[in-house]
């Protein structure tokens, strides 16, 4: 086994310190030296645990913050604390009569010292602190262990078209380790580009387990979803709902980790996501199950306790939308005349005249924007206001290409003074070419669409305008991500959620249009063409269903469709903050049903039918809360209209 | 009337401090009938964070009145934070404040003590 001596760790832990601009040699600096070191004990525990080092690295970094360019003392002086954690390590190495501390004394002595920064992150993972010690004392590093020869079978219900890759199935092979078959029940489907499975696990004397719910995705998402289910979640779960049991798993040669939800449930069977419910029993059938079950049985703890919250609608809905920026990185050394600097806090006025500016090749400075997420398959840098889930820290997405062969590192959760690109694409140029994708047979940049006797706003040109509105709205704990995929049923109709990696304190009714988006452009638009005169017939029974008018069209799908919506409105109307005032709703809608456009995963039928459903949305809150009739338009209506002319090219028809 | 404050973070990680109202540490407003320790940059302020450049001159108060600790903000730039599980949460004005609840002050974090006299 690997011995560091604490000499070599102590230079590391100085290199993290000036990397960091801190000058002083902390616990963290010791501790992120220690989980740097590959196959040391530290790291070794902490991946036994599920966790990658740099997770946990990341995490460190952000709760200590890099200083600042001043330095304000000199020399670098160890913090007190530091002083008592290596009286500690060479006490430790003289009782096991060791001449030199190694890695092991100065682990288990910040660990019984008990207080330092980095304890208290391992401890919000839910780490177990007394086992962690004890492991340290005794662990033999052990070699990277064989994967058992688990049998992988597959229900006859499964459908193979779309075959599990092999890296996952080397993960779930090892989430499984000490089972002799398992058996895949079903795929559930998720938008994120996460695999989603029901497994049945079975034990070498043929016994088998309940069937539990299986993630697996890459390690940073799943390992966000832990600590979000461990700090948000846990404790606010109905009695009855899926829950995270084991520990994550991260084999140390997979970019994959991979989670287990157990379902805590009186029946036994297989369960099915809402989508595959859908197909067997039709969309009537799901709406009932929506309000009665659904509904009923998560409000308690979710969406009731739910309190006022007044908020422009770019807080919650602007991290939807594309990157207001695409950037091409420029090195420091380049530095551009006369950039147009934008810095946080934003000045929402003032950024919105500059993007309607905003040219190819313009250069941008951005100052203090924060990294969400370093994606270095593809040398992008993904920066917003914040850093956390909460929508309003994710809002101004901006992303920065080509940032490889950089000579600093950046961490998830850094807040980066300056940084400088050039532009590549705006938000407008993405929503525009992802209207153009749904070959419309309108003008992508017109602003109005019709449908038949009925003009709709045009959402590309009215969804800046949207982001301004105030809402008065509430906000409760939200699953943030509640598409039929997420919403498990079992025999005896028990539902289950899963999926907590977005959950938050938020937009009550952000769920709920989620959940329309779902049910139109997945459930409903499964079974209808997606040729634009079906659409079209589609959008036009929404609006005379939600209207209470009679429907223009008998098409049985469109009509269980249409009763499945309604339902979902009843509910959203037992959530609205001000009785019968739908203005909150139908922002919410627009903005999710307009998300849906990018999303590759999704049908071009879906796509088309969201797309108008935002027009929908976008004009019924015109219609009915900004007292303007909007069939007729007129030059008066500017303050309800698009306004996005700045560029006259773009509105010619 | 005692206050023991821990500093959790920064240069200073360990440092533990502690107030006396006996020994005449920090001042006595009577009007609002309220002990109150300073924290900034200033010299004289009762606890002085000189190694933190983003604390302000006075960057924030703990006072004690009405029979709990309280944490105030002096609209500093960088603002005080207290700990929460998902993200930090600025503090506006003035908040109670519990012992062992963790805050920070510009980039140091920090918690009261509890005072076992």
């Amino acid at each position: 086994m690997h011995v560091i001596s604490l000499k070599d760790i102590l230079i590391n832990a100085r290199q993290e310190s000036v990397q960091m601009r801190h000058h002083y040699l902390g616990i963290e600096h010791l501790f992120i030296a220690m989980l740097q070191i590959q196959g040391g004990i530290t790291a070794s525990i902490v991946e036994d645990y599920g966790f990658t080092t740099e997770y946990i690295i990341d995490a460190i970094r952000r709760k200590t913050d890099k200083g600042s360019n001043q330095r304000l003392w000199a020399g670098f002086p160890y913090t007190p604390r530091t002083e008592v954690v290596l009286d500690i390590t060479n006490d430790l190495a003289m009782e096991n009569e060791i001449a030199e501390a190694t890695e092991r004394e100065l682990l288990v002595a910040i660990l019984t010292e008990n207080d330092s920064l980095p304890i208290r992150v391992l401890r919000t993972l839910g780490m177990n602190l007394q086992a962690t010690t004890l492991a340290a004392m005794g662990y033999d590093p052990k070699r990277e262990p064989q994967t058992p020869d688990i049998h992988v079978a597959f229900a006859e219900s499964f459908d193979n078209t779309q075959p599990i890759e092999r890296e996952q199935l080397f993960v779930l092979r090892r989430m499984f380790s000490g089972h002799k078959v398992i058996r895949v029940e079903q795929r559930l489907t998720g938008f994120s580009g996460a695999l989603v499975l029901v497994v049945t696990p079975v034990h070498a004397d043929g016994h088998e387990d309940a069937p539990m719910v299986v993630k697996i995705h890459d390690a940073d998402s799943i390992l966000d979803e832990v600590h979000r289910f461990e700090t948000h979640v846990k404790s606010a779960l109905p009695l009855q709902t899926a829950r995270l049991e084991d520990s994550p798993v991260k084999p140390e040669t997979s970019e994959l980790a991979g989670i287990k939800y157990t379902l805590v449930a009186h029946s036994d069977g297989i369960p099915m996501d809402l989508r595959h419910y859908v197909k067997a029993f039709g969309t009537a059938e799901l709406g009932r199950l929506l309000q009665k079950d659904l509904y009923t049985q998560f409000k308690i703890t979710w969406w009731q306790p739910k309190r006022p919250f007044r908020f422009q609608a770019w807080k919650e809905y602007d991290w939807l939308l594309p990157p207001l920026l695409t950037l091409d990185f420029i090195p420091e050394d380049d530095e551009p005349e006369m950039p147009l600097v934008i810095k946080i806090p934003v000045n929402r006025a003032k950024l919105k005249t500059k993007m309607t500016e905003m040219e190819f090749g313009d250069d941008v400075v951005l100052e203090n924007f924060t990294v969400q997420k370093i994606d270095y398959e593809h040398n992008l840098l993904k920066l917003a206001v914040g850093y956390g889930s909460e929508a309003d820290k994710r809002a101004y997405k901006i992303e920065m290409r080509g940032v490889n062969g950089l000579s600093r590192t950046f961490y998830r959760g850094e807040t980066v003074e300056r940084l400088m690109g050039s532009v590549w694409k705006t938000r407008y140029d993405l929503m525009l070419d992802a209207v153009r994708d749904l070959e419309p047979d309108f003008e992508p940049d017109d602003r109005w669409i019709s449908l038949e006797e009925l003009q709709l706003p045009n959402p590309l040109l009215a969804y800046d305008n949207l982001l301004d509105r105030h809402v008065n709205g509430s906000m409760s704990k939200i699953h943030g991500d509640l598409h039929l995929g997420n919403i498990l049923v079992g025999p005896n109709n028990s539902v289950w959620l899963i999926d907590f990696g977005h959950t938050r304190d938020g937009h009550t009714l952000f769920d709920w249009a989620t959940l329309e988006v779902s049910l139109l452009g997945d459930a409903l638009m499964g079974v209808l063409d997606s040729d634009w005169a079906t659409v079209r017939l589609a959008v036009r029974c929404l609006i005379a269903a939600v209207n209470e008018d009679p429907l223009p069209t008998d098409y049985e799908p469109i009509i269980h469709a249409a009763q499945a919506v309604d339902a979902l409105r009843n509910i959203v109307r037992q959530c609205l903050t001000t009785e019968e005032n739908w203005y909150e709703y139908y922002i919410a809608l627009a903005l999710c049903a307009l998300r849906a456009i990018t999303w590759k995963s999704m049908s071009l039928g879906g796509r088309r039918l969201l797309y108008l459903v935002s027009a929908m949305a976008i004009f019924e809150m015109n219609r009915k809360y900004l007292n303007t009739a909007l069939e007729t338009p007129s030059p008066d209506l500017t303050d309800v209209l698009p306004t996005r002319v700045a560029n006259p090219d773009r509105n010619e028809p | 009337m005692q206050l023991v404050l821990m500093i959790m973070s920064g240069v200073e990680d360990g440092l533990r401090l502690s107030y006396s109202i006996d020994n005449g540490d920090g001042q006595f407003v009577e009007a609002q009938n309220r002990w109150q320790i300073s924290i900034g940059r200033k010299e004289d302020s009762d606890l002085c964070l000189r190694n933190d450049s983003f604390i302000s001159r006075q960057h924030a108060y703990i006072y004690w009145e009405s029979e709990r600790w309280w944490l105030e903000d002096c609209e500093s730039t960088n603002g005080t934070f207290v700990e929460h599980a998902d993200s930090d949460a600025r503090v506006k004005g003035a908040i109670p404040i519990e012992v062992n609840q963790l805050f920070r002050v510009g980039h140091t974090w920090m918690r009261i003590e509890e005072n076992n006299k």
